[in-house]
């Protein structure tokens, strides 16, 4: 690997998360310091400053970018217990909505102009990511309330108005058709353009006020929880990046060890698979293990109650990053978990088979209907907690941060095994003269 | 190729191995793959995350380090990659041609022909790298990325796999012998030229001890010339027992048969047998040499020339026992064996041979170029892809696109994740030309080569392409060539790989992309075309919907001009009825709808009259819009100089005003007269329904006009 760029003093605290857009040419940014910043490549391959403003009350958690169908459209996720929509506006537009004390020293061609304000998370929102483009311009949030919302935007191009589609709580959400399903639809004007001609600071001190009192009435630590169940667990969520199974969303929250892929739809959300770490199996609605043959029956309650236990004595299984692979073509799906157990796991999913109803999964009895999974790859490399897995855009890298304080990255060789693929680190080498060492052969 | 090793960045955060401290300060670290060039975003970030409020206000700097997999080709090496697309694209062509042929013509003599030749094609042009990188000239960008030697070592492999596997039509059942000879000594000289001529230049060379390896050598490579001229050296050597010999061996050296030297390999076995039998006659003379006339000054001449002779009986264990004293690997041995101990022997008898002297004298596993040779001259063409890849995926690559339409290796993909041996390598090249977004164009011809997976991730870079529709980064304008209508640069581009391929879902995403920049560039008639392009009615509406509140926002002047830009892709919509109801309805209405105001500018009224009643009479206008274009009719009811409108129109805007007062009462104000109360600037419905009343006094007015004219007349 080599070293290809740098940016020495890209903000002022430390960066909580960096995102890039459709095309890689612009890279948005955020921070402690509760800024955005978005910046873009030019012809030199430099990366400049385009806009950088003060974005939340707390600190951002996670950025995501539109589809560029859209327009040039980010949300933002943030401990303020809010998501905001931006989008980007020419400057003479921006000038008349935007107040400029708001934005970085001037000589920026463009502005970001918040569109949005989506607040019914009633814990901070961990994770933001709009939804495939083929499902319109919808994005999903997932908050430490554990509800998994889906919003959809009901009037472009304004931006304004989003529609809160879907609220699920991931951890009651059971098995197969959800009981625990809390969707209740409803139409919610954010924020009027009237608002948006508003200071931002007026309309966030009052949001964040509101955020507080729902604190202080919801947040007591409840009985058997742990206080700092924010700081050890983990939550997160991916989309699937095809079009051909509908809406499903991998998702995972609080301090238990798995996951959950769950088919959106407007009448009836449903879990499809769950995935749980402490065994590496997987299990859907019918309460068999699969593909897993020393795996024990598993449901609903089984996992609550491992989960129970974890709480006790530690958060170790906690799953904090989540990446569903684009499929190009495969007949199946990978899903990449990251947890603070300090393993990277590829998850190899199948889907049903394409006539099986959804609905009545749970009383199909053809095996294929259901979906099903296996761990392919268990990375314990890290040896640390791991805190992000991503896929590249063709699902043939994996890149995996931790504790260890190194990026990895891992590819497939041929017979689908996953290896090691190199890694990075910001340790000083241990011997400067030399240069980096060249084709260590890992192979067996 | 990718190095599977720790990059330290620099500058480096901490001291080698106290990442640990950063972690106990509640740091860690965490990263971002860019789309464009799977270049890895580095960065540093909050262990756990925090809950607080306040913005801190630190000063510390925060960097952001990007890494890549594979260093971006340099100019050289571009080279490589570019110009070997063509014979790559030839080859493809060839393929596809071969599938609408009777099945089996891929194996043809007629293909095969043109097979060999593009394969010749690449080792010619890796030759040249091979040339170019190893000329000792002044390089614009500094050093080279690869070296000469690493371009030899594809040339070697690549004409070795022509040599083995890509005869000449008509030769695969000839002896291969001299072609391997050949490729030996094209690429491994030895001995060296330098020696020969040093030995040349001694009027007694037998004396000096290179001597006899040199000579022995020359003759092991055919090198007839060279063992020639010292063998004609030898005659002037005191003994006269080896001047004799060596006169006898010097006619068998220029004798020794040559397939290449008959056409008929059955001539050639028969004159190989007569040879053979010379050598024997030459061993019976040489074993009457006395004991102790072997010996000259320096050593044993005899044991020398004893194995001269060995080789030439084709004797196995003088050949690898002499090749080993030579310090020659197990190429020369497997080699000569195909000269000396069987001359017939046939491409396919090679693999055993190969194999019972690498069990002896095995490759240095560290050397994948030696790797590479081994595994082809063994006949396991899966062992030599493997190791070709770990020498450069290049090689890997090529290689593996034409085993496969050899039949050297399956087809069909080996295991569950769907790709065949080829495209595991094809892809696995393309992903090393992806690390550098320039050379899009050659990544994804690349992977649409490939079966289904390879050409949906080309779909995933090829949709990634920077459209580049802003003439630059800085500026939000669209290039003025686009603008002007015209499909240019890399727009274009996409769009004819979107053709080649018949890649139409991402040709219709990138269209609706560029819609969608070219809308937030206003240049809403562009963004139309390609809306239908695209066919994206649902963003054709939305377009229409942004023209309409061009109207709202900023009047009849700006709306005008955006709507009629638009008007030509309607009307060619409209011919070709590509679609229908209300939708289309709504696109009429902007297009009508601009051109009586554009009537109205001209002062045209009684045109713009007429189209406004046609949007009525039509019924084209949504109900929103219904307000607004009344209260456009006063100005043409108060028209003094003549009546614009025919009683029966002006029945129907009495009509049209009276359903929307009635709908309003009854409630549904809001379908009516939303558009209205936002071009008035108005935050209540009263206020519209204030301005339709004057309306209404415009109308009583025109009635009575309309009847007092009508009553004067006759």
């Amino acid at each position: 690997m080599i070293q290809t760029g740098l940016i020495q003093n890209a903000h002022g605290d430390l960066v909580t998360d960096a995102s890039y857009d459709f095309y890689g040419l612009r890279l948005a940014t955020c921070s402690l310091d509760q800024r955005i910043k978005i910046w873009q490549l030019d012809e030199n391959n430099t990366w400049n400053v385009e806009d950088d403003w003060k974005a939340h009350d707390a600190a951002v958690s996670r950025l995501s970018w539109a589809h560029p169908e859209f327009g040039s459209i980010i949300a933002s996720s943030s401990f303020d217990r809010t998501v905001k929509i931006w989008e980007q506006t020419s400057i003479s537009q921006a000038d008349s909505q935007v107040n400029g004390a708001q934005h970085g020293s001037g000589g920026f061609n463009s502005r970001w102009v918040e569109r949005a304000v989506l607040s019914d998370a009633k814990g901070t929102v961990r994770a933001v990511e709009f939804a495939p483009h083929h499902f319109g311009l919808k994005l999903a949030t997932i908050s430490t309330d554990n509800l998994l919302r889906v919003y959809e935007c009901s009037e472009q191009p304004s931006l304004n108005t989003w529609t809160l589609n879907d609220e699920l709580d991931i951890q009651s959400m059971a098995l197969g058709p959800s009981p625990g399903h809390v969707s209740r639809a409803h139409t919610m004007a954010l924020a009027t353009p009237t608002q948006t001609n508003a200071t931002l600071e007026g309309a966030n001190a009052s949001l964040v006020t509101a955020a507080l009192l729902q604190q202080t009435a919801t947040n007591a630590p409840a009985p058997g929880r742990p206080g700092n169940r924010e700081a050890d667990g983990g939550w997160c969520i991916s989309w699937c990046k095809d079009k051909y199974w509908g809406e499903v969303i991998v998702a995972g929250c609080g301090t238990t060890g798995i996951i959950k892929i769950i088919q959106l739809n407007s009448r009836r959300s449903a879990t499809l698979l769950t995935l749980s770490s402490a065994s590496n199996t997987a299990y859907n609605s019918v309460n068999s293990a699969v593909n897993s043959s020393n795996a024990a029956p598993a449901d609903t309650a089984d996992a609550r109650s491992s989960s129970t236990s974890t709480n006790a004595n530690s958060s170790s299984s906690a799953i904090t990053s989540v990446s569903w692979a684009p499929s190009c073509g495969r007949s199946y799906h990978l899903i990449a978990t990251g947890g603070r157990d300090g393993h990277v796991r590829i998850w190899k999913v199948k889907p049903g088979s394409e006539d099986a109803d959804i609905e009545n999964a749970g009383d199909s009895d053809g095996e294929d209907a259901k979906w099903t999974a296996i761990a392919v790859a268990d990375f314990e490399q890290h040896k640390s907690a791991v805190g992000r897995v991503e896929w590249n855009i063709t699902g043939t890298i994996l890149s995996s941060a931790g504790n260890d304080g190194r990026v990895r990255l891992w590819k497939a060789t041929s017979g689908s095994v996953w290896r090691p693929a190199g890694s990075v680190c910001v340790e000083q080498s241990e011997e400067p003269s030399q240069p980096e060492s060249k084709d260590v052969e890992m192979d067996t | 190729m990718a190095a599977k090793d720790v990059l330290h960045l620099v500058p480096p955060l901490v001291e080698a191995g106290k990442f640990n401290d950063l972690v106990k300060a509640g740091q860690t670290i965490s990263s971002a793959l860019c789309p464009s060039d799977n270049t890895v975003l580095v960065f540093i970030k909050d262990k756990n995350p925090s809950v607080s409020e306040e913005a801190r206000a630190t000063d510390e700097e925060q960097p952001l380090y990007f890494a890549s997999l594979n260093a971006i080709p340099s100019s050289e090496r571009r080279l490589l990659l570019t110009d070997t697309l063509i014979i790559f694209t030839a080859f493809q062509k060839l393929l596809q041609s071969a599938e609408t042929r009777e099945p089996g013509w891929l194996q043809s003599e007629q293909c095969l022909t043109m097979i060999r030749k593009l394969a010749i094609d690449y080792v010619n042009f890796i030759k040249e790298c091979w040339v170019h990188a190893s000329q000792p000239i002044p390089r614009v960008d500094g050093t080279l990325q690869f070296t000469g030697d690493h371009y030899r070592g594809l040339y070697t492999c690549f004409s070795l796999f022509v040599v083995l596997y890509l005869p000449e039509p008509g030769y695969e059942q000839a002896p291969v012998g001299d072609e391997l000879m050949e490729w030996l000594n094209t690429h491994f000289i030895e001995p060296s030229t330098e020696e020969g001529d040093q030995l040349s230049a001694l009027d007694r060379p037998w004396e000096d001890e290179s001597f006899w390896p040199y000579l022995t050598r020359s003759i092991l490579r055919g090198l007839s010339k060279a063992s020639l001229f010292f063998l004609a050296a030898l005659e002037h050597h005191p003994s006269e027992k080896l001047q004799r010999l060596t006169s006898t061996v010097i006619p068998l050296i220029e004798s020794q048969p040559r397939l290449m030297n008959f056409t008929v390999e059955r001539e050639f076995a028969y004159a190989m047998r007569r040879w053979g039998d010379k050598v024997k006659a030459l061993r019976i003379e040489m074993d009457r040499v006395p004991e102790k006339e072997r010996f000259d000054r320096f050593e044993n001449w005899w044991e020398r020339l004893s194995d001269i002779v060995g080789i030439l009986e084709g004797r196995q264990d003088v050949v690898q026992r002499v090749c080993d004293d030579l310090g020659a690997d197990w190429k020369e041995v497997a080699v000569a064996w195909s000269i000396f101990v069987d001359p017939r022997m046939r491409r396919q008898d090679m693999a055993e041979v190969a194999a019972q002297i690498l069990s002896e004298m095995p490759p240095d596993p560290t050397q994948h170029e030696d790797m590479v040779h081994a595994a082809l001259f063994s006949g396991q063409p899966i062992e030599a892809l493997h190791h070709a890849s770990n020498l450069d995926c290049w090689l890997s690559a090529h290689l593996g696109d034409i085993m496969e339409s050899l039949q050297l290796i399956d087809a069909e993909p080996k295991d569950d994740s769907g790709i065949s041996l080829r495209d595991q390598y094809v892809l696995s090249y393309a992903e090393y030309l992806h690390s550098d977004p320039a050379l899009w164009r050659i990544t994804v011809d690349y992977m649409y080569s490939c079966e289904e997976i390879g050409q949906r991730r080309a779909d995933e870079v090829l949709l990634r392409v920077p459209l580049q529709l802003n003439e630059q980064n800085s500026d939000l304008k669209v290039d003025p060539r686009i603008r002007a209508g015209d499909i240019v640069g890399v727009l274009k581009d996409v769009n004819k790989t979107c053709f080649e391929y018949k890649r139409e879902n991402v040709r219709r995403t990138v269209c609706r992309i560029a819609a969608q920049a070219l809308v937030s560039d206003k240049d809403y008639g562009l963004a139309v075309s390609y809306c239908i392009s695209a066919e994206d009615w649902l963003g054709l509406g939305r377009i229409v919907d942004r023209v309409l509140e061009e109207y709202i926002t900023d009047g009849p002047q700006g709306f005008t001009q955006y709507a009629l830009a638009i008007a030509p892709s309607v009307q060619e919509l409209r011919a070709q009825s590509l679609i229908q109801g209300v939708f289309m309805h709504r696109l009429i209405f902007v297009v009508r709808y601009a051109r009586f105001h554009e009537l109205v500018q001209k002062r045209h009224y009684q045109d713009a009259a007429s189209d406004l009643m046609t949007i009525f009479v039509e019924g084209i206008a949504p109900t929103s819009w219904w307000a607004v274009v009344l209260c456009d009719s006063v100005q043409f009811l108060q028209y003094a100089p003549t009546l614009l409108f025919s009683s029966s129109a002006a029945s129907l805007l009495l009509q049209r005003l009276e359903d929307i007062f009635t709908r309003t009462s009854q409630g549904a104000g809001a379908d009516y007269l939303s558009v209205l109360t936002r071009v008035i600037k108005s935050k209540s419905e009263r206020e519209a329904v204030d301005q339709l009343k004057t309306v209404r006094i415009a109308l009583a007015r025109y009635f009575a006009r309309s009847l007092v004219s009508r009553g004067i007349g006759p």
